[in-house]
């Protein structure tokens, strides 16, 4: 080892804990890039695999004249398989309860959207093959026996095996319904033959096709789409409502994979960055006897690169494994939760590669500044000693407010101080914002959820069920629902698949009729005004009119399978976070119509004297209802979910902690490593060490403040940016982040700064004033 | 605390040894001294590097504790105080004057001289630019140390060091940073001072020169007094030469 390496490692000896600082926010960001960006491409390769091995559809037609569009797909160019199949969406009766379900024909001999069967064997007559959330959920498995609802009343069906399909990893109903429970959803397969005889279906209601190699084909895609005129719903692949909301979770790992390394990495290069210019500025007397004595300034720019190096490897050979095992656990916890058919887990070198490149890399650009102010200082003028930091001027705000100039001068000293190194108070300041960013995305996610669930679940859907019946029923079976002990009220309701449009672009969707005076759902405008749904036309989800085009006073052009096409005018835009519907009174879809549209669901809310099992069991007990929808399940699935962000949420806590601990601390230390002198002369006359302490305190949380408000801005923006990222019409997430989060926020910032000096207030306790004077005027 | 008062008595070492460890060896800066001060006396203490003049001044000061031995200022022993009765010492009875002026760069020389008064509660804020008028500098009150020289940046130094009107006046190498014209002057303002103020004045040097302005000039070499003299007398600052 030559004596420059052991003169840098003895150096970095010294100043550990700096350069631990340095190494360790590298590290935390290495681990979160290869974590994130390792099981994205996990992910992304099982949903791949799954997609190949189970010949996931390219492309889905649903409804309309589907004989006639086979015959002209099949004469397509780049079309590799094609089938028709059954898909209904019918009451099962599980014993335990009743849901709407849907029911799935399989082909004789299938080649699209295989069935991975998970146990038991394919479904033949009288059979079905149940999809893997439902079975587990309610605990079927093959031998079970359930009922669904066909033409002619309740046919008990028994289970052959458990299988899993790439159309319901995610179980979602549809792109309006991507969240459900298997209370109140759940998916059979069974022979095409019988899913027809069933549903009592004269043919096939959807026509799913494979394209050559399973590729996306967009010229393919666009020439069918339009041969699928009279369909009530075209989707490709990516579009399908399951892939669909898998997708937006990998969007979510690939965004992380990128957000986490920008935020650590300039962390740690500010932190690098000051460490090192004070390391520099402290040797310039060792530098110039070193240029004096023959060594190149190549050498020294090396020499004083190897300071960023050294915590570069440290922070990133480590994160970069650290990193892929994390990708290893992560992608296998995911795959299990969602049950993937295929879950991949691989080892991806060249992200091992690109994390030790990106950590190493950020840090040699932090040295890069310094080392060359080394390798470029003229010998003579290093030799002479020590060189005053800041030429020393009033501060801005001293010229700004002449007032200020009146305070105690411990006061303007602070002041002062802030601007004494400007480039040491940048780094503060961005450290404080970016840790800021790091807390306020995490927690304004939670905020948002969490309130836009209440909005949901307490002021939108206010009620606690719906009950689904077998056919239309009159005000006589709504009332009845009354009549079970618990029940406060009872309001009819329909829900029509459609498919909307205002031009170009069209969005399947359902119409939900409710009464004009419903107090079951809330309706209310982006700024959370309430609405009125009333005979001036639809209310419309601002999803519905973003996607059609359509606006408010305009009309939308409604598709329902079976019934015609009418046109609709849009009387208001609704903001909902979950979904996007159209929304008409029974007396308005029935003019529109032009027949009287019956109810087939109700609306019901509980009056808290009864158990919501008790209310389930005598509502569904009651002759005529179908299913029983829980909504209060699917808010309470969702809160259940919110454990896991809040588990996010505070690693998020941790680690915005630990940046600003490392970029304060580092900044801290530097600035009494500084100070030395001045702080020996205040102790020396007789300033005991508290006062000078709080000096110091005061200019470091100054510098702190300062960074609090920007912080607070760009973390709100910031959030807003991500959050409208995820944004579709499936979802609609509007930052709603409260001020206790801000004031939180800031708080633990400045909480966190003031203990990131304490290691720094220490060190003057601990100061050898004899040394300072000996060393200094001797 | 006595302080001022007791000053007007004298300074008073029995005995003082001081040892620190420096590496993995023992070093005996101070070894045995007895020496006695008369108050408002102009002592020059000589001696080469590593003589343990620096240490001598540094125990009397406060700022450092001896192994053994007592040091008494006019009977207040300094070994019986704790440390913040010792940094009360130092914020009454001393002004330390320093090779390196350490003033603080962010704060003009009227301000480094009120910082001291205003964190010493000495009431010196007022007098901040009196003192300054003493040592020469009353139209540089406003100016920051990078827009002074040297020597006044060394005179700013002086002026803080006498803003709370201490009794004692420590200087470790006032003019080891100046040049010689400017050094002379820096001398000359504190034997001024010296003889308006009546205040004790210690001044650490290896400089021998220096030592034919003094009232008294004692050497020290390897920890111990090798010679103690009265001056009859001493010449002028301005005559000094080296």
């Amino acid at each position: 080892m030559t004596v420059l390496s052991r003169k840098l490692l003895r150096d970095i000896g010294l100043q550990k804990t700096q350069f631990i600082a340095v190494a360790v926010t590298v590290f935390l960001g290495i681990t979160m890039f290869g974590a994130s960006y390792d099981s994205f491409q996990n992910l992304q390769t099982s949903y791949d695999t799954t997609a190949t091995q189970t010949r996931f559809a390219n492309l889905t037609v649903q409804g309309g004249d589907i004989a006639s569009f086979v015959s002209f797909a099949e004469s397509q160019p780049g079309v590799e398989s094609i089938e028709t199949r059954t898909v209904v969406d019918v009451p099962f009766d599980l014993s335990e309860t009743k849901l709407y379900g849907r029911v799935v024909g399989i082909p004789e001999t299938s080649e699209v959207n295989l069935l991975s069967l998970q146990s038991g064997s394919e479904p033949a007559g009288g059979e079905v093959a149940l999809e893997a959330h439902l079975a587990e959920h309610f605990e079927l498995r093959a031998g079970s026996t359930i009922s669904l609802l066909g033409r002619d009343g309740w046919v008990d069906v028994t289970v052959s095996g458990v299988a899993a399909s790439p159309e319901y990893i995610w179980p979602a109903k549809s792109r309006q319904e991507v969240l459900t429970t298997p209370d109140n959803f759940g998916v059979v397969f069974m022979p095409e033959t019988h899913a027809r005889e069933l549903t009592g279906l004269d043919d096939p209601n959807q026509a799913v096709l494979y394209y050559t190699d399973g590729e996306p084909n967009d010229a393919l895609t666009a020439t069918l789409t339009s041969a699928a005129s009279t369909a009530v719903e075209v989707y490709t692949r990516a579009d399908q409502p399951s892939n669909s909301a898998l997708k937006e979770d990998l969007t979510g790992f690939e965004e992380l994979s990128v957000f986490f390394p920008i935020l650590f990495l300039t962390a740690s290069g500010m932190a690098g960055y000051v460490m090192i210019t004070r390391l520099v500025q402290a040797q310039r007397p060792q530098i110039g006897i070193m240029l004096a004595n023959g060594f190149t300034r190549r050498t020294l720019l090396r020499h004083y690169l190897g300071y960023g190096l050294v915590p570069g490897v440290a922070g990133a050979v480590p994160g970069a494994i650290a990193g892929s095992l994390l990708a290893r656990l992560i992608t296998g916890y995911y795959t299990d939760i969602i049950s993937v058919p295929v879950t991949v887990v691989e080892t991806h070198p060249m992200t091992v590669v690109v994390a030790v490149v990106l950590g190493v890399g950020a840090s040699l650009l932090a040295a890069l500044g310094p080392a060359l102010t080394a390798s470029r200082i003229t010998p003579a003028e290093s030799m002479r000693g020590f060189a005053p930091v800041g030429g020393g001027r009033p501060s801005i705000i001293e010229r700004l407010v002449p007032a200020v100039g009146r305070l105690p001068i411990r006061w303007r000293m602070g002041l002062r101080g802030i601007e004494r190194n400007p480039r040491r108070t940048i780094s503060t300041v961005l450290g404080v914002v970016l840790s800021l960013v790091l807390v306020l995305v995490s927690w304004g996610m939670i905020d948002t959820i969490q309130q836009l669930m209440d909005l949901q679940f307490d002021r939108i859907e206010q009620q606690d069920a719906r009950v689904y019946f077998d056919g239309p029923v009159d005000d006589s079976t709504i009332v009845a629902l009354t009549t079970v002990d618990g029940v406060a009220r009872a309001e009819r309701s329909a829900q029509i698949p459609a498919s909307v449009t205002s031009g170009s672009d069209v969005l399947s969707t359902a119409v939900i009729v409710l009464p004009e005076d419903t107090t079951m759902h809330g309706f209310f405008d982006a700024q959370r005004n309430p609405l009125v749904l009333d005979q001036r036309g639809a209310l419309v989800s601002q999803g519905v009119l973003d996607t059609t085009g359509a606006v408010v006073g305009g009309d939308l052009h409604v598709t329902v399978a079976g019934m015609g096409s009418i046109d609709v005018p849009v009387a208001g835009a609704v903001d909902e976070p979950l979904g996007s519907f159209v929304y008409v009174t029974f007396g308005e879809a029935s003019r529109l119509a032009g027949v009287p549209v019956p109810a087939t669901a109700a609306l019901v809310s509980y009056d808290g004297t009864a158990e919501a099992s008790a209310i389930r069991q005598a509502v569904l007990d009651l002759p005529g209802v179908a299913a029983f929808e829980d909504t209060q399940a699917l808010a309470e699935m969702m809160r259940g979910f919110m454990g896991l962000f809040y588990a996010f949420v505070g690693v998020m806590l941790a680690f915005g902690a630990a940046m600003a601990f490392a970029l304060v601390f580092n900044s801290m230390t530097v600035n009494i490593a500084e100070r030395t002198r001045e702080v020996g002369t205040l102790m020396a006359v007789g300033v005991d060490r508290s006062t000078v302490s709080r000096l110091i305190t005061v200019e470091n949380l100054a510098v702190v403040l300062i960074g609090v408000p920007i912080g607070l801005v760009a973390g709100y923006w910031v959030s807003a940016a991500a959050l409208a990222s995820f944004e579709s019409d499936m979802f609609r997430l509007t930052l709603d982040m409260r001020p206790s989060t801000l004031a939180l926020s800031a708080s633990a910032m400045v909480v966190v700064a003031f203990l990131s000096q304490r290691p720094g207030l220490t060190a003057i306790r601990r100061m050898d004033l004899t040394r300072i004077i000996k060393d200094r005027s001797s | 605390m006595k302080t001022e008062a007791t000053l007007k008595t004298g300074i008073e070492l029995r005995g003082v040894s001081k040892s620190y460890r420096m590496g993995s060896s023992d070093v005996r800066a101070l070894t045995d001294v007895d020496l006695g001060i008369e108050p408002g006396q102009f002592v020059v203490i000589l001696g080469p590097s590593g003589s343990g003049k620096t240490t001598l001044l540094n125990l009397i000061g406060a700022i450092d504790t001896p192994t053994s031995g007592s040091i008494t200022i006019g009977g207040l022993e300094l070994g019986d105080l704790d440390e913040a009765e010792r940094a009360a010492y130092r914020r009454t009875a001393v002004g330390f004057v320093f090779q390196f002026f350490n003033l603080i760069p962010t704060l003009t020389a009227g301000e480094n001289v009120e910082l001291i008064a205003e964190l010493t509660d000495s009431h010196g804020g007022e007098r901040a630019n009196e003192t300054l008028e003493w040592v020469g500098l009353a139209d540089r009150v406003d100016h920051f140390p990078s827009q002074l020289s040297g020597g006044e940046q060394q005179r700013v130094a002086i002026a803080r060091a006498l803003a709370k009107r201490p009794p004692l006046l420590l200087c470790d190498e006032p003019t080891g940073e100046l040049d010689f014209e400017t050094g002379r002057s820096i001398l000359g303002l504190l034997r001024r001072l010296n003889r308006q103020h009546r205040q004790t004045v210690l001044i650490v040097t290896h400089n021998a020169a220096i030592g034919e302005m003094a009232d008294r000039v004692i050497r020290l070499h390897a920890g111990a007094i090798s010679d103690d003299r009265l001056l009859s007398d001493p010449i002028a600052a301005e005559e000094l030469n080296w």
